[in-house]
Formats: structure tokens, sequence, C-alpha cells
């Protein structure tokens, strides 16, 4: 198993093993690898459609000069992390590429990326910004427009006993993460946050059925697994993505321990099943479009909108939040100081953290994460 | 900062000069109303202005707003209020400068004193926004009502299919037009409920006939800078556009801007230039420096006039049927769309109208725009808050080496003057054209 969340070995450790397990997975399939980015294009139509969908990660604080000829340096780091991956022909085990339209960045990646780098297949996936009974029609449109490209290009028919097959296959990895989730509500969770964020990051790669197989298996480590001694302070991390667990092994090192997140790879995918509907676009749309907390879709004003992470922050007996924004996110950047206010009001005290993604844990990092756990 | 050589400009129409009576009017109306506590709606661009005019709405823009303080070197003010607030300094200055606004206006119960305009923005009672162009606009309405006036807000969501999807396919136009459709009719019922009135679509018609009067004789006078000498530059553009903002639908503006039209037609026919001799030609992407746009005159004294500018054109493609005028509103942002498909547009997916703002990237257009407008090269505004309309510039340097078109592209910010240096930017200037010269001369420029 490529996957044991007892070893870590480095910043870039996951996003290379994967993409080497990921190459070996389709030499003995013969199947396309379908890249994507961003929760909103559902994996298991790609699954449905007979692809391996492959969640693109970056690699955090390399070199992304390459990016230069095509992108303004002004843009996410993140962004232009995948795009130098991408013009360097280290992503050339992509078959496809399925970009939804989240944020301004990612959307705009689409274009540059399928430009200069066309691919056998690509699709941006568009998506509205609030969530109106006219939104969530478009949404559903948009689905069908996807799936019907997409079986063009793999040549297997879809229907909709074998999406809901499929829907039931991810629902049962989702409660599974839920299960290992609701261990770290203990007052000792058997497990850090940056080996829960190895587990996620697995589900990236796996085929659905071998992520069934490989989340049971951890759970049923973790159950027997001794539960660690001492207090730490009980930290929620909120913001933009975080695809590497080197952030959170900084927290844990200094003295904090992360037992919930909100952010894009976290438990923003998990948290509820995709409910099963007599159609299944219905369900797709609720869990994609309408329950997904992203930043870049506008709920309203007020802070209601916040609710579910304050209720997140309560189940799991949060004592800080700290924010993760890497340069120029737009989406979270905005939220911050509401956020911030609303969580001080409820009594949580926040910290927010600027990072080029890079992860690197430099002085200045440390020192503020240190002073913010000694003082919760 | 503002002791820059640059911060003041010069423009060459007598038309914009007439502005200075016009605006002023148009302000004290306005004001006599915002005193007698009519609700005004906080407006973006991408709200159909005929729509505010038909409910008879008081409305006030914040991002012109940003641009009035930028020029009168007072963003930098409210920017570092909103940074203090927890706002980073990388988002919008547009946005950080309204966002500051709010905090002192807040505090105080007022419009800060430091406002450009009399009153400043007021007291918004409701928000219009939009999510054409960019992501911020989105967050910015959002943060307002929810941080600092607890008022309703109806955000337009006009979206359009990417680079590569054919919006001539039925399926796909019936699928986004039916999305803008509906956003359209739900942006209707929210301003009916906010205001009390009913929408008159016979008195939109009449708005829509004198608005797309007025935008007409704008994009023809546009055209007229195809001329050599050009009649007229950026500093008379940039400052003509206020009109299209203020004044949509009003008789004044359409003989404002047939005068206008009249006026630069007629330098064309006398071959009156702007600057003694023409040495450069140029095309200008991006938003400008609101706070020195004497940096326009700056190159002019050096022979380099701009002929055109992607930002804020109107383009040419909005000749709609009016006799349902709810439905032009939808055509015109769709056959945008459509247009700039045919262009090509790969850097923007989601602009429904690309014509009006931001660059046109990968398009076919700016060939035909270098062969039109006898263009020399083009410069390159990279706006270090403003990502979504800088965005795609690298990718058009590119297009444009691969026609031999030499480019530059230059780093500042619209609103925000603390990334602004007289002696730097004027290093690259020069050096630029000197680069163009080289071209002019047959040299081979450097690029992908
Ligand atoms: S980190 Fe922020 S800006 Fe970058 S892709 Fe994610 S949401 Fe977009
Ligand atoms: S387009 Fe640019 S300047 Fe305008 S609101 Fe968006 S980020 Fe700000």
């Amino acid at each position: 198993m490529v996957f044991n969340i007892n070893s870590f070995a480095g910043p870039d450790y996951k996003t290379t093993v994967n993409e080497q397990y990921i190459r070996g997975l389709k030499e003995k399939t013969r199947k396309p690898v379908i890249g994507y980015l961003c929760c909103f294009a559902p994996p298991e139509i790609i699954t449905a459609a007979g692809a391996i969908p492959y969640r693109i990660t970056g690699l955090p604080g390399a070199d992304t000069s390459a990016a230069d000829s095509y992108l303004e340096p002004y843009g996410c780091t993140y962004v232009r992390n995948i795009l130098a991956r991408a013009v360097e022909e280290k992503l050339d085990f992509l078959d496809g590429l399925v970009i939804s339209h989240s944020c301004d960045m990612v959307q705009r990646l689409y274009g540059i990326w399928t430009y200069y780098h066309p691919l056998a297949f690509s699709y941006l996936f568009n998506v509205p910004h609030q969530v109106t009974p006219w939104a969530i029609n478009f949404f559903k449109r948009e689905l069908g427009f996807f799936e019907e490209n997409l079986v063009n290009f793999t040549g297997q028919k879809t229907n909709s006993t074998k999406l809901t097959d499929t829907i039931m296959l991810y629902n049962k990895n989702r409660s599974l993460i839920r299960k290992i989730y609701h261990l770290r509500k203990e007052p000792q969770p058997p497990l850090e946050g940056s080996e829960m964020l190895d587990i996620l990051m697995a589900g990236g790669v796996l085929p659905a059925e071998d992520y069934s197989v490989f989340l049971e298996a951890t759970l049923n480590n973790l159950q027997k697994r001794k539960l660690k001694t001492g207090k730490a302070p009980r930290i929620m991390v909120w913001g933009s993505i975080i695809d590497n667990p080197v952030f959170y092994q900084m927290i844990e090192k200094t003295g904090g321990r992360v037992v919930c997140d909100d952010t894009c790879i976290g438990y923003r995918v998990w948290e509820k099943d995709v409910p099963l509907t007599e159609d299944p676009y219905e369900g797709l749309s609720e869990h994609y479009f309408v329950n997904f907390q992203c930043p870049r879709t506008d709920r309203g004003p007020g802070v209601e909108r916040f609710n579910y992470l304050l209720q997140r922050a309560r189940e799991y007996q949060v004592d800080g939040v700290i924010g993760y924004c890497i340069s120029f996110c737009d989406p979270h950047k905005f939220d911050y100081p509401d956020l911030r206010d609303y969580l001080k009001k409820e009594g949580l005290p926040m910290l927010l953290i600027d990072d080029n993604y890079s992860f690197e844990p430099t002085e200045a990092i440390k020192t503020r994460l240190q002073a913010f756990i000694e003082m919760l | 900062m503002s002791n820059s050589e640059m911060s003041r400009a010069i423009r060459h129409l007598e038309t914009t000069g007439k502005m200075k009576e016009m605006l002023p009017r148009f302000f004290m109306r306005m004001m006599e109303r915002k005193f007698s506590n009519e609700p005004v709606a906080w407006c973006m661009v991408g709200v159909p202005p005929e729509l505010l005019k038909a409910f008879d709405l008081l409305f006030e823009w914040p991002e012109n707003f940003g641009t009035m303080c930028a020029s009168r070197q007072v963003a930098p003010h409210f920017i570092e209020v909103a940074e203090n607030d927890g706002y980073s300094p990388e988002l919008c200055s547009y946005v950080t400068n309204t966002m500051g606004y709010c905090k002192l206006f807040k505090e105080t119960g007022e419009a800060p004193e430091e406002s450009p305009l009399p009153g400043g923005m007021g007291n918004p009672a409701m928000l219009l926004g939009s999510g054409f162009v960019c992501e911020p606009r989105w967050k910015w309405f959002q943060s307002i009502a929810t941080r600092f006036f607890d008022i309703p807000v109806y955000s337009t969501d006009p979206l359009a299919p990417p680079w590569d999807i054919d919006p001539h396919d039925p399926r796909i136009a019936d699928h986004y037009l039916t999305l803008l459709r509906e956003d359209l009719a739900g942006q209707i019922e929210f301003m009916e409920k906010h205001t009390g009135k009913k929408l008159d679509i016979n008195h939109l018609r009449e708005i829509m006939k004198l608005s797309h009067e007025a935008l007409s004789y704008w994009r023809d006078t546009l055209a007229l800078r195809k001329a050599v000498p050009t009649p007229m530059g950026s500093t008379d553009y940039f400052h003509a556009i206020i009109p299209q903002m203020y004044l949509v639908g009003d008789q004044d503006a359409v003989d404002f801007y047939r005068e206008m039209y009249e006026e630069v037609k007629d330098r064309v026919d006398r071959q009156v230039g702007i600057v003694e001799e023409e040495k450069y030609r140029l095309i200008w992407f991006g938003l400008p420096p609101w706070f020195n746009m004497g940096v326009f005159n700056y190159l002019e004294s050096l022979g380099a006039v701009f002929v055109y500018e992607s930002t804020y054109n109107v383009g040419d493609y909005f000749e709609v049927d009016l006799s349902d005028p709810l439905e032009a509103i939808v055509q015109r942002t769709w056959q945008r769309a459509v247009k700039m498909h045919e262009y090509g547009a790969e850097t923007m997916p989601e602009l429904c109208n690309p014509a009006v703002f931001g660059g046109f990237s990968g398009s076919s257009l700016l060939g035909q725009l270098v062969e039109e407008y006898t263009l020399n090269g083009a410069m390159m505004h990279l706006t270090r808050s403003c990502r979504a309309v800088s965005f795609g510039e690298v990718h058009t340097r590119n297009r444009l080496a691969k026609i031999n078109v030499p480019s530059l592209i230059f780093e500042s910010d619209m609103a925000d003057p603390r990334h602004w240096s007289d002696a730097q930017i004027k290093t690259r200037l020069h050096a630029f054209l000197e680069r163009m010269e080289k071209a002019k001369q047959g040299g081979k420029i450097d690029g992908l």
C-alpha cells in the first residue's frame, strides 16, 4: 500500500508519490486519467464515465518561474505552482482536465493551460455565484454538458443507475471519513491533523473502491491506536487550499492540536453525503453547489454564512482558529475581517497566517503560532 | 505619492471641458434629492444603468468613487483605514477604498470630510452588485452589508461560456441565455420590492433608446481615432466615460457624446493631432493609474500617443432590437460574449462583456486593431490589486510578439499610489520607446 499514515517523509512526498501511483494505475487499468481542481465538477461523474479522477496538487515551495512566460506575477501562488508543473510536462500523465469556475484565478488558469498545452480532453465546469433557483438549474444543466462531453471522450456510456451506484460508493467513503473525523472530537484524539490530511490526500488519487479499503483499514488501526496523553490547545484551521501536511505539522510542533478544519481538501467535501435522488443530478447539485461551503459562492450578507463553521468549532471543542491565506487569495482574504470579528464575539480567538504556498516554517510564522497557541 | 510630477492630466478636447459645468449640475440635483432622504443605491458596472434610471433611483458607483478618491489623492487614507481593519493590502484598492470610507462613515454618521464629492456617497439603502468582471465584486458588497450597513443586496451573475465552448450551438446559447434572463428577472423583482415601484417597460424602452444613441456616438468617436494623427488621446478618453455612468438615458448625455463626436470629426477633417509629431501609436491595456493621469501627457511629450484603450471600451456590438427592452439587455450582454468568442478570449471565460473591461488577450482582434489603428506598440498596466483586469497581459504580450508588435508591462495600481515610483517608471517607459523605435526600423522584437 502506497499510503501509510505512520510514515511521512518531507514536503514533496505526497505529490510525487501520488503521481507515481497514478501512472502505475493508468498503465494497469488502461483508463484515461482526468485531472481536476476544486470541488464543483463531481469526480463521481468521471468515475462513472470510465475514467480515473485525479485531484491535482501542487508542489509547495517549488520554483514557479516556468509559469512566468504565461502568467502575471500577481496571482494565487498555488495556481502559479500548478501551471509551472503543467508547462514543465510534469503532469503529462493526464489525459484530460476539468477545472471548475471556482475562483477567478482557477478559471483563468484553465484558459492559459489549455491554450498553451492542450490536452486530449478539457472542460471548464462553469458555476454560478449565488444560490438561486435559476443558478441551481444552471448547475444541473452544466452537470449534463460535462457528462456528455466526457462520455464522448471516454466512449463509455453512463446512465442514472450507474451514476447512483458510483455516488453510493463515494458516500461510503464520506461516511468512513466522518467516522475518522469524529474520533477527533475525543479529548485525546488518536490522530494528528497532519495525519488526517494525508488520509484525505489519498482520496485524491485512489479509485473509490480502493479508497474504501484504505479508509476501513485506517479506521480500524486508529480505533486500536493508543491515545496520546497531555493536553494541547485544540485548533481549527480555516482558509485557502492546504494540500500538504507541513502547515499542520508546524502547528503541532508548536504545541497545538489541529482537530478540524474548513479548507477545500478538508472536511468541506466530506461532511455530508450526496443525497440519493431519483435524478442523480438533483443530489449532486445539492451537494456540490448548494451545500459546498466555498467562500467563492455568495450566500448573502450577514454572519449567518459562517454558522456552519462555528457549529463545527463547537462540536470539536475548539480553543482557537488559525486562518491560512495564500497570497492573492481573494475569496478568503475578503472574508477574514468578518470571520475574525464574528469568532471573537463568540469567544474564539483567531490568528491569520499569510503564505505564498511555500509552507516554509519561517521564524516569523513560528513565533506568531507560538504566541497564539500559548495564549489559548 | 502625491508629489508625482505626473499627477495632473491635461486634456485636449473642448467637449470634455464642458463636463465641468454639466456634471456639477447633475450632482447638485442628486444631492438635493439625497438631502431629502431619498434612498440611494450603490451600484456596480454590470448593473444595466438604464434600469436605475427607469426606477428613477438615486445611485452611486463605489468603483467610480474609488477613481475620484484616487485622482484627488485621498484614496491612500481610506485604504489605510481598511487595512487597519484587517483587509489585506493585496485586495482591490477600489474595494479597500470603499471599506475605509464605510468605516469612517459608520463611526461619525456622516461622509468623511476627505470625500471628493460633497456628501460623499451618502448612506446606501440597497446594494446592486454584479459578478461581471471579477470575484472581488461578489465579496465587496457582501462585506459592506455584513460589516457596515444592514441593507439588502442583489448581485447579477452574468456567466459566459469558456473559450473552447461554441456559443453558436443553440443548446449552449439556451443554457446561458436562460440564466441571463432569469437573473435579470430576479434583479427587477428585487428593485420593484425595494423601491416600491413597478417597472414601466415603455419608459425603459425610451431610456434605452437614448442610452444607445449616446453610446453609438461614443463608439463612432472611438473609431475616428484610426486617423493619423489621432484626434483624441487617453486623458480625454478616460474622462469621458463618466457621463456613461451617471447620465445614461439622459438627453444631456446624447448631446455630450454627439458634440464630442463632432469635435473629434472636425479635428480629423482638419488633421489636428494631439502632439506635434506622432512617433508612436499605442494601445493601452488595463486600468489607468487614476492618481497619475499625467503619465499619458508625459508620453505624449515624447511623441507617444494612445489611440485605443481596451478598458471601458464599448466596442461595436450593441445593435439590438429595443422593442422588448428586457430581451435587449440580455441580448447585448450575450452578443458581446459571442463576439469575443469569435475573436478568441481564452483568458476570460466568465466575462460576458469583455469589450467593456480588460484585455482581449488571445483574440484575433489584436491583429485587426494593429492594422486598422496603425499601432506600433502596446502598453499594459499591471495593477497589483486588480488582477481581474490585468490578468491575461502576459498572454497578450505573447500574442503581440508573434505579430512583431512590442509591448511593455509595467506595474503599479489603479488607486493606490504607494505602488508608483516616477523614476522607475520613467526609466521603463524610455527603454520601451527605444525598443519601439528599433521595431519601427524593422528590427525583430524579443518575445516568446
Ligand atoms: S488558494 Fe484562493 S485564489 Fe488560490 S485557487 Fe484557492 S481559492 Fe483560488
Ligand atoms: S475589476 Fe479590478 S478594479 Fe474592478 S472591482 Fe474587480 S478587482 Fe477591483
